[in-house]
């Protein structure tokens, strides 16, 4: 043992941690955020489910080569055949696909495309009953994230840093 | 028909059967047991701004959380191991929460209301309670599993630790009062001062060494959820998992009512619209063992877990050598030098 503190100072360190005990059961208020009833706002430029815009694809797969989790996959689609002329000749195009079983979230596919089509939605918390149900192919994936539901209407908050506390949160109206 | 209910009824109220079975007893045990342990979840939760159970009973801050889950121990099924020794593993659990509580029946709960009176009711107290954590030992042994042996044999190294200096000191206390009758210590105290002015040191000490046998934080040495999974508890499931962690609460209980008497001047002094019931002795004992339940749970939100021999080292180096100076404190007292 290098140093021996007395005997003094550790009962006063003792008690010193039993009267910071007493300060905090006494402290407001909790960090705890209840989620169902009170949601966090996000800030801007959060990084949640993917938003695609079938009618600005242009088909460069660049989303999918950048994908670092290989979650975006380039579909092979036909056209709708729409009979007369056209009917049979139209080329097939690639559409997006993305499986959110893999995704990261990272966003280099919003970055990248070219003409944008693909955005953030603030949509991060979607529950599926299948695993497939999380694999979307274009069809699936245009329609965009699923729609969040709340019992109530929850109650909006902001974090805010707090020299004292660390973190608090305001609620927003 | 209602001479019967007259003569159940009388039965009930009849001290020998009250005091075992209601209060201090088993009923009330288990409604402490319940509380006590959400109070504990709540306060470490509060401490660490959380919120702790909350949401069975949202407007009394899930209060009745622990009736949820003693049903749920209930209906799950008790698992056995092939290779447990099964008399043990079965009636360990059972012996562990009995031994646990039935010092209560030594208890009293005012001057003339009491299951029994003895001259060493302090004594059987102390004993019975120490029994308990012997149970702990066979349970660890007989349930055939690395942790619950080391669980076990933690529980050994700690008995031998904190029983004989909590008994050191509390024989302080009956050197003080020249009794080892709970009845007349609390009569003494009205005379003189509560047990925790005559003598400060054997109040800390026992009140060390109470977080010390009851496994609370820092001693919670023997379940140490973090390094071996539950103590001498790891096999269990269902209603014998929720029997071997109520014991250490219903010790805590039966320990903080020992704390009350033998310190706090136990169910003196009653409040005017209290007394001459029977109620009142009862209100003012339960009051008391319940502020020193809260303080010890609420050791949980401020200490860490101490390794084994740094808990051995206080027990051995500092708080038997105080067990022994509380006793010429107590000599001190009598001489009337300390006052």
């Amino acid at each position: 043992m290098s140093k021996r503190e007395s005997t003094a100072s550790r009962l006063a360190g003792h008690l010193e941690a039993i009267l910071t005990g007493f300060k905090y059961l006494f402290a407001e208020p909790r960090m705890t955020v209840r989620y169902p009833e009170e949601v966090i706002e996000l800030p801007e430029g959060y990084r949640g489910m993917i938003i695609y815009h079938k009618e600005r694809c242009i088909s460069c797969s660049l989303c999918a080569m950048i994908c670092p989790a290989d979650a975006i996959k380039m579909h092979l689609e036909r056209p709708p055949e729409s009979g007369g002329e056209s009917a049979g000749k139209a080329k097939p195009k690639r559409h997006p696909g993305i499986n959110y079983t893999r995704c990261i979230f990272c966003g280099f596919c919003v970055d990248v495309c070219p003409a944008g089509a693909l955005e953030f939605s603030d949509i991060h918390d979607a529950v599926y009953e299948e695993f497939e149900a999380m694999i979307y192919p274009p069809s699936e994936f245009e329609k965009g994230p699923p729609k969040q539901e709340f019992p109530k209407p929850p109650k909006r908050l902001r974090p805010k840093m707090d020299e004292r506390r660390g973190i608090r949160y305001e609620p927003l109206d | 028909m209602m001479q019967i209910i007259e003569w159940l009824m009388d039965l009930l109220l009849s001290p020998w059967v009250f005091v075992p079975l209601v209060y201090p007893g088993l009923i009330s045990a288990f409604a402490v047991l319940l509380f006590i342990i959400w109070l504990e979840r709540k306060i470490a939760a509060k401490v660490q701004m959380r919120y702790g159970p909350l949401y069975v009973l949202k407007q009394l801050g899930g209060v009745i959380q622990l009736v949820a889950d003693l049903l749920r121990y209930l209906f799950a099924e008790p698992i056995i191991p092939r290779e447990a020794d099964k008399i043990p593993f079965i009636f360990g659990p059972i012996l562990l929460f009995a031994s646990s509580y039935l010092s209560t029946v030594a208890i009293p709960v005012s001057y003339d209301f009491y299951a029994f009176r003895s001259d060493i009711s302090l004594l059987v107290v102390l004993g019975i309670t120490t029994l308990a954590p012997a149970f702990n030992l066979i349970i660890g042994w007989g349930s055939n599993n690395k942790f619950g042996l080391i669980g076990g044999l933690r529980e050994g190294y700690l008995i031998t630790a904190d029983e004989i200096p909590m008994f050191v000191t509390a024989l302080a206390m009956a050197i003080l009062y020249g009794t080892m009758d709970l009845v007349k210590m609390v009569e003494i105290q009205v005379d003189w001062a509560w047990g925790i002015l005559l003598n400060p040191l054997a109040a800390v000490t026992f009140f060390v060494l109470m977080l010390f046998s009851t496994s609370r934080f820092p001693f919670e040495i023997v379940e140490a959820d973090s390094e071996i999974v539950m103590g001498p508890f790891t096999e269990y499931s269902g209603i014998l998992y929720g029997l071997t962690m109520g014991a250490s609460y219903v010790k805590l209980y039966v320990l903080s009512l020992l704390f009350a008497i033998l310190f706090l001047g136990g169910w003196e002094p009653v409040p005017q619209f209290l007394s001459g019931t029977i109620l009142g002795p009862g209100l003012v004992l339960f009051a008391k063992a319940l502020v020193v339940m809260f303080l010890q749970v609420f050791m949980r939100s401020v200490y860490p877990r101490y390794r084994i021999d740094h808990a051995l080292r206080l027990a051995w180096h500092i708080l038997f050598p105080l067990s022994l100076v509380s006793v010429f404190v107590s000599f001190a007292a009598l001489t009337g030098w300390w006052l």
